[in-house]
């Protein structure tokens, strides 16, 4: 183990929507609030809306990541605070092509120390983790953040090759840790 | 003048269900070969844009990477890459292939000519025979290319290496490797031989374009090119019957001005273009031989000016052109047409782009003619965008394309389709039309 006294954050104080207390259309407020996606707005007198897909913000992604395991420590990257709400961001991928569904989501990851060795095995978990559970619409960007790794760069390039990543998920050793990280998401 | 589009001609049916990586255009026939995720090589027709047979069996991880073996006779030859780190070596004969039906293959399977057939009662899978298992390379191969005569095999992987296989042809399926070559700092995404020569142009994740040949007996690295800022997804050569389009103009001779544009291009062959995750576009040009002054051995083309030693073999390559912006996200092929000279290239953004390359005249601008080093003038040339379609693929990234000649409309005329790869498993066919 390579951090054997990570910071670790309550879970309980993290920013999440899944709780019961929380209503549809009800965003927490205060420094945690996700933006809304405008879509919220604008499509509230239609009723095709339920047939349309749920707008995805980024207390969502935040919501589908926090809560994979650290592969060496029995914590979740949001406990760990290695994935935070306000390091991530959705944006459109072609601005310049106003009617394009395509979105980017953003995610920067903060290891717990910077020259974790496990950091490619965590960005790769998380790239996998929104892969599978967002529609093909979104381009996933995962990386380091910068200034908290010393081979930001090298993990970050490693973890932007769509060949790469594609052969990991057909690489079994490597996708039974990921599987383990996966456990305790839902 | 109206702008030419992109029109679509028609899907390949049915479409893999997974992402597919790669279509090869046949040589000769009109067939293309799809590579999968899904383990298996698809051929379809480009007759009837139909499924004429799944190759399986071959590959135990995904199939990246395919390529037809040129100039030979009455058999199909195709070598698939993988990322279970084997290349495969697959036949066929050619008998059903030559039917004039529109319908391909599959039809007059019991005709005389069928002779060579190995059998069509085991169904058609069973005529793609596996000749043989190219084993050597660490990881996933990334990408296969035949040399120009067939004679030669290049194949590359994430291990860093490129191996150069000689086909024996001895009736045996016999391959002997003739060369490992290592230079690349990171995996080689891909190999493209010359159009003529035995000139290898490899790609990677070092970001490098790296040219190689055989000297007395020994294959080397001949030159570097290094100026992408990202992963060389893709590098394809020129074809050598092609030149710029000279638009019609009063005073100038179209004629006379292509025969020039021609003398100067023999002067430094074919050339390459490459394409990144930088998002762009770039076209390399070799300096001729005889203009290599000691001086041009600093240039900033390589930025690596001590590799690049004045010898017998080494090259020195120079940029020709960054062709005008046009992705947002990384470039993961491009295809240079060798009926048109047109360029197409496609991306993790979902455009599809065509360039054209036009010769710019005095009109345009006063940059026509510049002085070469003996003084005589150079014709200039400019790449503008011809055809743009967005979201070609509808929400997909695309993987891949290749010109090939259109053939739903019988075997006459030499027009040309673009077939696109992409990930959600669809291949299209597109007409440039107006």
């Amino acid at each position: 183990m390579e951090n054997s006294n990570p910071t670790i954050l309550n879970a309980a104080d993290l920013p999440t929507r899944n709780r019961p207390t929380v209503k549809s259309g009800d965003y927490p407020s205060g420094i945690f609030a996700a933006v809304p996606n405008p879509a919220d707005f604008l499509s509230s007198d239609s009723e095709d809306d339920d047939l349309l897909e749920e707008p995805i913000d980024e207390q969502e992604i935040y919501d589908l990541i926090r809560s994979i395991s650290d592969p060496e420590h029995p914590l979740s990257l949001g406990e760990l605070a290695v994935v935070s709400l306000p390091d991530i961001f959705i944006k459109p991928t072609l601005p310049n092509v106003p009617d394009s569904p395509l979105q980017t989501v953003t995610v920067l990851i903060t290891p717990t120390i910077t020259h974790c060795s496990l950091a490619t095995v965590i960005g790769l978990g998380v790239r996998v983790r929104l892969e599978q559970s967002l529609p093909p619409r979104f381009r996933i960007d995962v990386r380091i953040k910068e200034g908290t790794h010393s081979t930001g760069d090298e993990v970050n390039k490693q973890l932007g090759d769509k060949e790469r990543v594609a052969a990991a998920l057909e690489n079994g050793a490597l996708m039974q840790v990921i599987a383990k990280m996966m456990e305790t998401c839902q | 003048m109206a702008k030419p589009t992109l029109t679509l001609l028609s899907d390949l049916t049915p479409p893999s269900l997974e992402r597919t990586w790669l279509t090869a255009p046949h040589p000769t026939l009109p067939i293309v070969a799809t590579c999968s995720s899904d383990k298996t090589v698809r051929v379809y027709s480009l007759q009837n844009f139909k499924l004429l047979s799944t190759i399986t069996g071959g590959h135990k991880r995904s199939v990246r990477t395919c390529a037809w073996k040129p100039h030979i006779q009455g058999e199909s030859v195709l070598a698939t890459g993988s990322f279970d780190a084997t290349v495969g070596i697959w036949r066929r004969w050619d008998n059903y292939g030559r039917s004039e039906n529109a319908s391909g293959w599959g039809v007059e399977e019991n005709d005389e000519s069928n002779a060579n057939a190995e059998t069509t009662e085991d169904g058609e899978e069973e005529e793609w025979r596996f000749a043989v298992l190219l084993d050597g390379h660490d990881s996933e191969v990334k990408s296969v290319s035949w040399s120009p005569s067939g004679m030669l095999l290049a194949t590359c992987a994430r291990d860093k290496s490129i191996w150069i296989w000689e086909d024996l042809d001895d009736g045996d399926n016999n391959f002997e490797t003739v060369a490992v070559l290592q230079e690349h700092g990171g995996d080689v995404k891909s190999v493209a031989w010359h159009p003529v020569e035995e000139c290898l142009a490899s790609g990677g994740y070092d970001d490098t374009i790296r040219l190689w040949r055989e000297d007395l007996d020994d294959w080397g690295q001949v030159a570097c090119i290094k100026k992408h800022e990202g992963t060389v997804w893709f590098v394809e050569w020129e074809g050598t019957e092609t030149a710029p389009k000279i638009l019609p103009a009063e005073g100038v001779d179209a004629e006379s001005l292509r025969s020039q544009w021609r003398d100067q291009h023999a002067l430094s062959g074919p050339r390459l273009v490459s394409c990144s995750d930088d998002r762009t576009v770039r076209i390399w040009r070799r300096l001729p031989k005889q203009m290599m002054q000691p001086g041009a051995m600093s240039s900033a083309t390589t930025g690596i000016p001590s590799i690049i030693r004045p010898s017998g073999t080494d090259e020195t390559w120079e940029e020709d052109a960054v062709l005008p912006h046009a992705h947002e996200l990384a470039v993961y092929a491009v295809a240079w047409s060798r009926r048109t000279g047109l360029l197409a290239s496609v991306g993790a953004d979902g455009r599809i782009v065509v360039y054209e390359e036009r010769v710019v005249r005095s009109t345009d601008s006063d940059a026509m003619e510049t002085e070469s080093a003996e003084g005589k003038t150079l014709l200039t040339t400019e790449w503008s965008i011809l055809a743009v379609v967005d979201g070609a693929h509808g929400i997909y990234e695309i993987n891949h394309a290749a010109w090939a000649k259109r053939a739903d409309r019988g075997s006459d005329g030499d027009e040309e389709v673009l077939v696109t790869t992409a990930d959600d498993g669809s291949v299209k066919v597109w007409t440039l039309q107006g």
